[in-house]
């Protein structure tokens, strides 16, 4: 490579430009990048968080008693509806406006849309194949639609990370899993609180993790 | 003490371009109107900007037209990529110096 000084455009940037100053400003321009490409916010997940807890905390409260479980009555169920519309309609414009004008192989690919699509398919596939053995109700229609999608959907998100070698989003990708999984043993009305707070600690964390990551130094690393 | 430093990367203008290409994932673009308004520098400078660190093949640049608008990517290329690494090791030594 052939460099030559540019002492005319440094000039033309302020004139002698310090060290110190361009580490600064290094770190501030990595920073300030890392915020505002990031498709996932940490204040959309905080609100998410939150609003997991108070969404499935108020359903827990609802079944809770229920002796037959009979599940969410419609006193909770609006909430659980608004919430998902919510959550899905913020989670689009936040990653799209964040994403905008970004192209390359940090968007999904194709077969990374299949696996995941897959995944849905075969919740319904495992719901179907409960509901023609004869399994009670409570946990073919309460307890498999809440726990299950969270083991695949969060294992296949883990796969497609790892392939990336993207860490914290699999990570987040085993953590729902996991919440998934201890779910589907708590029982159909204990699930509701397990599912809560175990997503309630995955999105904080996973907040928490990204805030690292955007302030962390590139200069001192 | 600054002549330990890539002179090409130590201007503040373009220092702020190869920081921001390089925060993207590997791989990844921006579109040119994207890290226009992300550096809040006229098209003018950053077309001037960018010209000297393609020539330098320390990024590449992308057209592609879709309909009648035109669209620019630049991304940065694994040569610009080791020239940002080794301009911060420079800019380590140095500081842990003083």
């Amino acid at each position: 490579m052939n460099h030559t000084p540019d002492s005319a455009a440094a000039a033309g940037n302020g004139g002698k430009f310090d060290p110190r100053q361009a580490a600064a400003l290094l770190d501030q321009a990595t920073q300030q990048t890392r915020r505002k490409l990031a498709p996932a916010q940490p204040w959309l997940l905080t609100i998410r968080a939150v609003m997991v807890l108070a969404v499935l905390g108020a359903c827990w409260l609802n079944v809770r008693g229920q002796h037959p479980y009979r599940g969410p009555t419609s006193a909770v169920l609006p909430f659980v509806v608004v919430f998902v519309i919510a959550n899905f309609v913020a989670t689009v414009t936040v990653r799209k406006r964040a994403t905008a004008g970004v192209s390359g192989k940090s968007r999904l690919r194709p077969w990374e849309i299949i696996v995941l699509t897959l995944a849905w398919i075969a919740v319904f596939a495992v719901i179907g194949a409960l509901a023609g053995t004869g399994v009670s109700p409570a946990i073919v229609y309460s307890l498999i639609p809440l726990t299950v999608p969270l083991i695949l959907a969060g294992l296949a998100w883990a796969g497609i990370n790892a392939a990336r070698a993207d860490w914290r989003p699999c990570g987040v990708g085993v953590g729902v899993a996991v919440v998934g999984a201890v779910g589907l043993f708590a029982g159909p009305a204990g699930a509701w609180a397990v599912v809560g707070v175990g997503l309630f600690i995955v999105l904080l964390g996973s907040a928490v993790a990204i805030v690292w990551q955007q302030r962390r130094s590139v200069v001192w690393p | 003490m600054t002549d330990e430093l890539d002179p090409l990367i130590h201007v503040p203008t373009r220092l702020k371009i190869v920081a921001t290409l390089a925060a993207l994932p590997d791989g990844d673009s921006l579109s040119f109107t994207r890290l226009q308004d992300m550096l809040g520098l006229t098209p003018g400078n950053l077309i001037i900007q960018l010209r000297k660190l393609e020539e330098a093949d320390y990024l590449s640049t992308e057209k592609t037209r879709s309909g009648s608008a035109q669209k620019t990517t630049v991304a940065l290329t694994s040569h610009g990529r080791k020239a940002l690494s080794a301009y911060t090791q420079a800019l380590r030594d140095l500081l842990g110096g003083l």
